[in-house]
């Protein structure tokens, strides 16, 4: 009897795999096939070569930090191709450092959202009744607050520092999560497999990891593509009034806020460190359309 | 119909309770005591405590939670620790503004976007859609504060169009709006680009065109009036962020609206007008959203079908 | 404009659809023409291309992917090929109208049903609102729904109401030519039977002439005079009620006579056609039938067979008739 069950369980992974690998396998050629997406991908490996490579390239300290008055508000020249800063810093250093810091605090941000939205959205959905009413409830509240006021509460709150700021912004996506794994769980929670594992006395918590999760997992790659795009534009903006990464670090938003008060005769600080936004932020909305519409081929027009 | 409103409205009333408490844990969370910020370093101890009962400080997080929900009910917001005037008059003088720059922005992004994507989805494919899918994606890509510098860039400082920033009369507020309307404007193009493409496979079109409807009138009421269900929800999710897309957009163009209000109230720990300002936006928020749902079941029949029965 | 014969007069059509996948020919060399007031039954699979060759008729096949050739396409004295688009949204709805398959589907979910009957009559007869809407609850009366219901949505319509609706909608304006995708497919069978006699009944007071598409060999018994039945996307055999139920000439009609069951004898096996109809991207260098028909001889899978007369009504594509002149179906030598 016991080993019946064994192998009804086994078969039945073992095939999912196997539908997983070669699912994964059909997503990944039509990926190739959408041109936005290959250029998105390359760009965004690109953008984090260079973030990994950064210091291979500069030297933080007497590049990206080291103040210069000697050679202030340089225009875009062959020693500086994007000019220097007020108080002389290479501008493209610090675009080519700040890198590290977009993609570390879009990441990092989207992560903490991930973890606190997935669990509570994927038990919520799971579970039903009163806990499911109570989850979505107090999701309603917290996405009724402006994302982006509630980020700039939260890190007056805690304080400046890169680490809150990656806290607030993935604070103020949680929501989201909550909403796309209860959806993608309550659109598996009836399928037969759940049912059969549930009818073998799989334990709840292992029926959602291996069974009701990994189908879900695609839907939740998407929106966690584009909210890194919309986290590293919400970090951006708060740095940019100046609740981010503190001084003398290289933030993108920050570069363009310190930018601000020259930009009639350097316009060119204003220009770079906002192309550097807009590229990587592009990338990763070109990876995540072309992903949606590889993953469901019905919704490709 | 009125039933249905009345019941959203009860409604509101746990969401707004709830969202008073988010904000005041999050405040609450803030290092130091805001008392020494309005006593001054001089104070002596008993000064501190009798300046904190009057600021409603005392207590622990619930005590001073429920006082507020009490005041707020009376029209109280608090008053603010810088200027010591009244947190909700301040929001209201600020409020118009605000008001008038996110209505102008949703205006514009409604004019150019359904449109946009409209043409998109009659033309599938072609260059005019290839275009406006470009355009939109960039559009959603770009941070709106610095669409706003390089728009204060080119037509302030290059051409001396139009004014930088600050309140001066209707010029002021178009580049102001243009740079809050980006976004919602890229959003709503690829929302209505989808949606129009949903319906202009459905039959009842096909029906349309075989009763001699012009191919204008096909597209334009008989399609859109059944796209516009989606665009009207995405409308309603991203009024949220147009508030709080304004709040860059006003720091950028010194615009003294409410999003401003909160930015320097932070800066200054202004613990009242935040609070009190996150409030109101919030409300502010819930009522536009309930509004759009009741715009989307008179648009919807089927919609209006659920709730008055 | 040539001899006003035929309510319509179709020579040469060829629809295909070009899609990523690969081309399919939906409708291939059809001929067609009908005379006035008749009700002429397409009969055929899902697939043969009877909605193809409808959609054709009033120039509504979506292109891309649909791609149409047409010889000759006159309707009501008009040469349809040559009209501009303003010209072509008149005679739509005005001269021909259609009923589309799916109720269901078929009337805008947004709009009051009144509406939608009304704007036909705005558009055609320059009614004004009010008048326009007087008549479509003359017109909702008239297919036995109350005009009490009028302003109603689509989705609180029974099935058979929202046909009677697309009926109303397409009667609007007394067309001249009716074309009917498969009316009754999506309804009970009461409700068929209620919606066909309702069909009949203004088809006759209007003098209106018809194309009824069905694969309901019952419904083309009931309602038509003259028969085509298609197979992909061609004629195979075409007749007047008589000829084809009576002196049926070809392997497919008689296969689809057979996959009916009959009441007078129940103990009778059904005998479905066996196989199924060939890939539409593909063109057969022979007869398409071929692989299916139990008469087939070798010549089948290489001649393509021509739509030949054999009366003056009765027309069949069979090359067993040009090898064997007094070649007989099963069905016919049992009678």
């Amino acid at each position: 009897m016991t080993a019946e069950k064994i192998d009804i369980t086994s078969t039945e992974l073992v095939s999912k795999k196997y539908r997983k690998r070669s699912a994964f396998v059909a997503i990944w050629n039509r990926l190739k096939k959408n041109k936005g997406a290959v250029l998105g991908l390359v760009i965004l490996v690109l953008v984090t070569l260079l973030a990994i490579f950064a210091p291979v390239i500069y030297n933080y300290e007497s590049d990206v930090i080291e103040q210069n008055v000697m050679n202030r508000l340089k225009p875009p020249s062959a020693e500086h191709w994007c000019g220097t800063d007020d108080l002389g810093r290479d501008i493209l250093a610090r675009i080519v450092f700040g890198a590290r810091y977009s993609l570390a605090i879009g990441v990092v941000s989207v992560i903490i959202s991930l973890i606190f939205g997935v669990t509570l959205g994927a038990a919520a959905g799971y579970v039903g009744g009163a806990f499911e009413d109570v989850i979505m409830r107090i999701t309603d509240i917290f996405s009724s607050i402006p994302s982006i006021l509630m980020a700039i509460a939260i890190v007056s709150a805690l304080g400046k520092s890169t680490f809150n700021l990656m806290v607030a912004v993935g604070v103020s996506s949680t929501p989201t999560f909550v909403r796309v794994a209860r959806a993608a769980v309550l659109s598996v929670r009836g399928e037969e497999y759940v049912e059969s594992a549930r009818a073998i006395g799989m334990r709840d918590w292992k029926i959602i990891l291996v069974h009701i999760l990994p189908n879900c997992v695609s839907q939740i790659i998407v929106q966690a593509t584009l909210r890194v795009a919309q986290a590293i534009i919400a970090s951006a903006g708060l740095s940019f009034l100046g609740l981010g990464v503190p001084a003398p670090a290289p933030e993108w938003g920050s570069m363009l806020s310190a930018g601000r008060a020259y930009i009639r005769n350097s316009s060119y600080l204003t220009i770079f460190p906002g192309l550097a936004i807009m590229i990587t932020v592009l990338s990763l909305n070109l990876i995540g359309d072309g992903l949606r519409d590889a993953i469901d081929p019905k919704l490709k027009r | 119909m009125h039933r249905y409103i009345f019941k959203r409205l009860l409604m509101l009333i746990p969401v707004l309770l709830g969202v008073v408490f988010i904000i005041f844990f999050i405040m609450d969370l803030a290092p130091g005591d805001p008392v020494y910020m309005v006593a001054g370093d001089q104070a002596t101890e008993e000064e501190l405590d009798a300046l904190r009962e009057q600021l409603g400080l005392s207590g622990n997080i619930f005590t001073r939670y429920l006082r507020y929900v009490n005041n707020m009910l009376h029209g109280d917001f608090g008053t603010s620790f810088v200027t010591k005037r009244d947190v909700f008059k301040t929001y209201m003088e600020r409020l118009p503004n605000t008001i008038r720059l996110a209505s102008l922005a949703m205006i514009i992004a409604i004019v150019v976007s359904i449109p946009l994507g409209i043409i998109a989805a009659v033309h599938q494919n072609s260059l005019k859609d290839t275009a406006s899918m470009v355009l939109s994606l960039l559009g959603l890509s770009m941070p709106n504060f610095w669409l706003g510098l390089l728009l204060i860039l080119v037509f302030s400082l290059r051409l001396g169009w139009l004014p930088s920033g600050g309140y001066t009369g209707f010029r002021s507020i178009i580049l102001p709006a243009l740079t809050v309307a980006s976004g919602l404007a890229a959003l709503l193009t690829r929302t209505t680009r989808s949606s129009m493409l949903d319906v202009i496979r459905q039959d009842y079109l096909r029906t349309a065109r075989s009763k001699g409807v012009t191919e204008r009138k096909v597209i334009n009421k008989h399609a859109l009036c059944n796209a516009l269900i989606p665009i009207i929800t995405v409308f309603g999710i991203q009024f949220s962020n147009v508030l709080g897309g304004s709040a860059l957009a006003e720091t950028v163009f010194s615009w003294p609206g409410v999003g401003r209000l909160v930015v320097d109230a932070i800066n200054q720990r202004d613990i009242p007008t935040v609070t009190g300002a996150l409030v109101m936006t919030t409300m502010l928020v819930s009522i536009v959203n309930l509004a759009v749902d009741i715009v989307y079941a008179y648009v919807d029949p089927r919609i209006k079908a659920q709730y008055t029965k | 404009m040539s001899d006003n014969n035929y309510i319509f007069d179709i020579e040469g059509l060829n629809v295909r659809y070009e899609t990523e996948d690969g081309t399919v020919y939906a409708v291939n060399g059809l001929d067609l023409k009908l005379g006035y007031k008749k009700t002429l039954g397409l009969v055929g699979e899902t697939g043969a291309g009877k909605t193809t060759t409808a959609l054709a008729m009033l120039r509504l096949v979506p292109s891309p992917p649909g791609v149409v050739e047409c010889a000759k396409l006159e309707i009501c004295g008009q040469d349809i090929r040559s009209l501009s688009a303003q010209e072509l949204e008149e005679v739509r709805g005005k001269d021909i109208s259609m009923i589309f398959q799916d109720p269901m589907t078929a009337l805008n979910p947004v709009f009051r049903v009144v509406d939608q009957i009304a704007e036909s009559l705005e558009i055609h007869e320059h009614l004004s609102h009010h008048d326009a809407q007087e008549k479509a609850k003359e017109l909702l009366e008239m297919v036995g729904i109350s005009r009490s219901r009028a302003n109603e949505f689509a989705h609180q319509f029974s099935g058979g109401m929202k046909q009677r609706v697309v009926i109303a909608i397409a009667l609007a304006c007394n067309p001249k030519l009716i074309i009917a995708d498969e009316p009754t497919t999506a309804l009970d069978v009461t409700i068929q039977a209620q919606v066909l006699d309702l069909m009949k009944d203004l088809k006759e007071k209007h003098d209106t002439s018809m194309i009824m598409i069905t694969h309901d060999l019952g419904i083309v018994a009931e309602v038509c005079d003259e028969v085509a039945v298609m197979y992909t996307g061609r004629i195979v055999e075409q007749g007047t009620l008589e000829d084809i139920f009576e002196r049926t000439m070809h392997p497919y009609t008689e296969g689809l006579f057979n996959s009916l069951p009959n009441i007078a004898d129940r103990q009778a096996m059904l005998k479905p056609i066996r196989g199924l109809m060939p890939d539409p991207t593909e063109q057969p260098k022979g007869c398409p039938f071929a692989p299916r028909c139990d008469y087939a001889g070798r010549e089948c899978e290489s001649e393509h067979p021509a739509l030949r007369s054999v009366t003056d009504t009765h027309k069949v594509a069979c090359s067993a008739y040009d090898r064997q002149p007094d070649f007989l179906l099963e069905r016919r030598k049992a009678r």
